[in-house]
C-alpha cells in the first residue's frame, strides 16, 4: 500500500499521472491521514527545493553524473516510456487557435501557419514570429517559455518578445513570473532571464507596466523600459536592439536556410589551422564558454548558439590571450549586437597593462559618435589624420537603426604604420601611423575596462584575435560566410 | 485615504507579505499539481491579498489569513483552468489544507532542515537537482545534458526526494530528542 502511495505521488510530481490513478490518489488522500501527510510533506520539500534552486546559480554541467543504467525489466522499461509520453504536458485542447506561426528560424516545431491554441511551448533554439488573431504581430528568441491564455494575453515565463500591437488587439498583455505588460496600440519588448526580473521597453507608443503584487501601475512610453523586481517598478536603460523584431527574423530564417551556418563554421575551421591565430571565442567550445566574467548567456547569431551579453554597469568578460611577445601585425574581429550607445566608450576588448611604460597595449572600442576605435598605447597619428582624441577612428558609424549583428574588424600594421577599419567586411578607411609601435596583449577585459566607467551593452558572438594583418578580401569573405543574414 | 496613508499601508502590506511569502507559496504548492500552476495561483493571491488588505485585523495572524484566502484561490484555480486537469478534488484540497495550516511549523522546519541535507549529497548530484529545480527548467533539457534518458531521470528525481525527505524528518526527530 505504502509503495502504490510513493509510485502515485511521484506521478502527480512529474505531471503524468493517469486519471485513473489521480482518482485512486484522491481516495487515498481523503481516507488516510498518514497518505495526506506524505504527500504534503513530499509536496513540502518540492516547494523547499525550488526555493534553494532559486537562490542557486547554476553551473554547467560538464560530465554525466550517472552510472550506466539497466532497466529492470520490460515491464519498467514499458512504463517508462508511457510517462514519457504522457509527461509531454503541453495537452492540445480542441477550440479556436490564438495564434498562428508566421516564420520560424531554427525551431523545427512551429511550422508556417501551425496553430496556437493554450498548450505550453518551451523552445530551446531559434526564434519564432506569431499572428495573434487580432493581428497583433509577436517575435520570441530562445530560449524561452510561454504559452497562450487567449489571443490577447500570452504568458511568458521566460525568454525573449518583441510585440507590434495593432489597434484592434489594444490591450494585448503579456504575463511575466514578476508582473504584466498591457499595451495600449504600440511596439514593446519584454525579456524574462533566467534569473533576475522582467524587463519591459516600450519603442513607441504606450504600455502599461504592472509589478505583481503591486496595484501601482506605471504608464510608459516610447523610450522608456522598466525592470519588475519584487512588487515594485524600476526605471532603467532602454535596451531596444536586443529584441529581434519581425523584418530581422526574415532575414535570419532567409540565412539559416541558405545554409550560412554551415558556411560559418566552415570558415571557422580553416581559421583555427590559421599558424598566426591567438584565439577565437566562439563561446560554443569548452574553453570559450568557460571564460571568466559577469554577464548573461544568451542566443547567439545562430539558433542555440550561445553569446556573453553585456546588460549591467561592471558586466564583463576576462581573457588572457597573446601575452608576453610582441605582435607586429594584429586583426581584431567580432560580431557584435549593440542594444544603445551611451557612456564614453563602449569596451569590446581593453588590456589591462595600459600603461606609459608599457607601449603596445591595445584598446579596442566603439566610441559616443558610434565609430570604431583602436588605441595603442604611445602610438601617434601621422600629418593630415589628427583629431581632438588622437586616436584612430573609423568614420561610418557602426551601429544601424535597428538591432543587428554587425561585423567589426580593426587591423593593425606596425611596420606598414596604418590601421584600417572594416565594417561588415567593408573597408571603412585607413589611417596612417606617425609613431607605430608592436601591439601587446595580455590580460584583458571584454565589456568593460575596471580603471575607467567603459562599459559595453549587448552582445558579442566569435571574437578572433590574429597575429597577422587579414587583407581586405578575406575580412569580406569572414563577414560574408559569418553573416546570419540572408 | 490621502496618499501618505496609502505608502504607509503599503509597506505595512509588504513587510508582511515578504515574511510570510514562502509559507504561503509552500501551502499553495501542496495543493496545486506544478510550481508553474503554483506561480499562477500565487499571482492572483497576492493581488487579492493586497484588495483585501484593508480587512485584516491588526494583531491578527497575516498567515492564517494569508492561507484561507490561498485555499480560495487554489479552488477558484481549479474551477478555471484545473477543469480538466489531473487534480486533487476539492475534499482532499480541504482537508490537506486544513491539516497543513495546523501542521506549519513543523513543515517550515522541514524545509529549513533541507539546505543541511542537501550538503550530504554529492556536489555534482547536487548541482542536477538545483537545476532540475531551476524556474522554468526543462526536464527533457536537462536529463539530457546530464547523459541519461528522461525516463531515467525522473526516477533518479523519485530517489533523490525520497532520500532527502528521509534525512529531513530523521533530522527533526533527532532535534526534538535532543530538545
Amino acid at each position: 500500500m505504502k509503495a502504490e502511495l510513493d509510485t502515485l505521488i511521484d506521478s502527480y510530481l512529474d505531471g503524468s499521472i493517469s486519471a485513473p490513478d489521480m482518482r485512486r490518489l484522491n481516495q487515498r488522500l481523503n481516507q488516510d491521514v498518514e497518505a495526506r501527510r506524505a504527500f504534503t510533506e513530499m509536496l513540502n520539500l518540492d516547494s523547499a527545493l525550488a526555493a534553494l534552486a532559486a537562490g542557486h546559480v547554476p553551473v554547467r554541467v560538464e560530465t554525466p553524473v550517472f552510472r550506466p543504467f539497466r532497466w529492470k525489466s520490460r515491464a519498467a522499461a514499458l512504463a517508462a516510456c508511457l510517462a514519457l509520453a504522457a509527461l509531454v504536458w503541453w495537452w492540445q485542447q480542441p477550440g479556436p487557435a490564438f495564434a498562428t506561426v508566421e516564420k520560424a528560424a531554427g525551431i523545427a516545431d512551429f511550422a508556417e501557419h501551425r496553430a496556437l491554441r493554450g498548450e505550453r511551448h518551451s523552445i530551446r533554439a531559434g526564434s519564432v514570429s506569431l499572428l495573434t488573431e487580432r493581428g497583433a504581430r509577436i517575435v520570441i528568441e530562445a530560449p524561452a517559455e510561454f504559452w497562450f491564455e487567449s489571443g490577447q494575453r500570452l504568458h511568458l515565463k521566460r525568454g525573449r518578445l518583441a510585440a507590434e500591437v495593432p489597434p484592434p488587439a489594444k490591450g494585448f498583455t503579456v504575463i511575466t513570473p514578476s508582473g504584466d505588460a498591457v499595451d495600449l496600440g504600440t511596439r514593446f519588448g519584454v525579456d524574462v532571464p533566467v534569473a533576475g526580473a522582467a524587463e519591459v521597453h516600450v519603442f513607441q507608443g504606450e504600455v502599461i507596466a504592472r509589478p505583481t503584487g503591486d496595484a501601482a501601475r506605471r504608464s510608459l512610453r516610447g523610450g522608456d523600459a522598466v525592470s519588475l523586481d519584487q512588487g515594485a517598478s524600476t526605471a532603467r536603460e532602454l535596451r531596444s536592439a536586443a529584441f529581434i523584431q519581425l523584418d530581422e527574423m526574415r532575414e535570419l530564417s532567409a540565412g539559416l536556410d541558405a545554409g550560412q551556418r554551415a558556411r560559418s563554421e566552415a570558415a571557422l575551421a580553416g581559421l583555427r589551422q590559421d599558424p598566426a591565430l591567438i584565439t577565437l571565442l566562439d563561446f560554443e567550445t569548452p574553453d570559450s564558454a568557460s571564460l571568466p566574467g559577469v554577464f548573461r548567456s544568451v542566443q547567439g547569431r545562430w539558433p542555440g548558439s550561445h553569446a556573453p551579453e553585456f546588460v549591467e554597469v561592471g558586466d564583463h568578460l576576462k581573457l588572457d590571450a597573446g601575452g608576453g611577445r610582441d605582435w607586429p601585425q594584429l586583426t581584431l574581429a567580432a560580431w557584435v549586437r549593440l542594444d544603445r550607445l551611451g557612456e564614453p566608450y563602449q569596451s569590446l576588448l581593453h588590456t589591462d597593462g595600459w600603461e606609459s611604460s608599457n607601449p603596445g597595449q591595445v584598446h579596442w572600442m566603439i566610441t559616443h559618435h558610434a565609430t570604431m576605435r583602436l588605441a595603442l598605447r604611445g602610438n601617434t597619428l601621422a600629418a593630415g589624420f589628427e583629431n581632438p582624441g588622437g586616436n584612430p577612428d573609423s568614420l561610418t558609424p557602426v551601429l544601424p537603426e535597428q538591432g543587428r549583428w554587425v561585423h567589426l574588424a580593426a587591423v593593425y600594421d606596425a611596420p606598414g604604420r596604418t590601421v584600417r577599419f572594416h565594417l561588415n567586411g567593408r573597408l571603412d578607411r585607413e589611417v596612417r601611423l606617425d609613431v607605430a609601435h608592436p601591439a601587446r596583449l595580455g590580460p584583458a577585459q571584454i565589456g568593460n575596462w575596471n580603471r575607467n566607467d567603459r562599459r559595453l551593452s549587448g552582445r558579442v558572438d566569435e571574437l578572433i584575435l590574429l597575429g597577422r594583418a587579414m587583407s581586405e578580401a578575406e575580412l569580406r569573405e569572414l563577414h560574408a560566410a559569418g553573416s546570419p543574414y540572408r | 485615504m490621502n496618499s501618505s496613508a496609502d505608502t504607509e499601508r503599503h509597506h505595512r502590506f509588504l513587510r508582511r507579505f515578504t515574511a510570510h511569502e514562502p509559507a504561503i507559496r509552500a501551502h499553495v504548492r501542496r495543493l496545486v499539481p506544478s510550481r508553474a500552476d503554483a506561480d499562477d495561483v500565487m499571482q492572483e493571491v497576492s493581488v487579492v491579498l493586497w484588495d483585501k488588505f484593508d480587512t485584516f485585523e491588526e494583531g491578527g495572524d497575516f498567515r492564517a489569513w494569508a492561507f484561507g484566502v490561498a485555499r480560495f484561490e487554489v479552488l477558484a484555480w481549479m474551477r478555471d483552468r484545473g477543469r480538466d486537469r489531473l487534480v486533487l478534488d476539492e475534499e482532499a484540497v480541504a482537508r490537506i489544507a486544513e491539516e497543513a495550516s495546523a501542521d506549519e511549523p513543523r513543515l517550515q522546519r522541514q524545509r529549513e532542515a533541507l539546505e543541511q541535507c542537501m550538503q550530504k549529497v554529492p556536489a555534482a548530484q547536487r548541482g542536477l537537482l538545483m537545476l532540475a529545480y531551476q524556474e522554468g527548467a526543462s526536464i527533457q533539457e536537462v536529463a539530457r545534458d546530464s547523459g541519461r534518458s528522461v525516463a531515467g531521470f525522473y526516477q533518479w528525481l523519485h530517489r533523490m526526494r525520497r532520500l532527502l525527505l528521509d534525512c529531513i524528518r530523521r533530522s527533526l526527530f533527532n532535534e526534538e530528542a535532543a530538545s
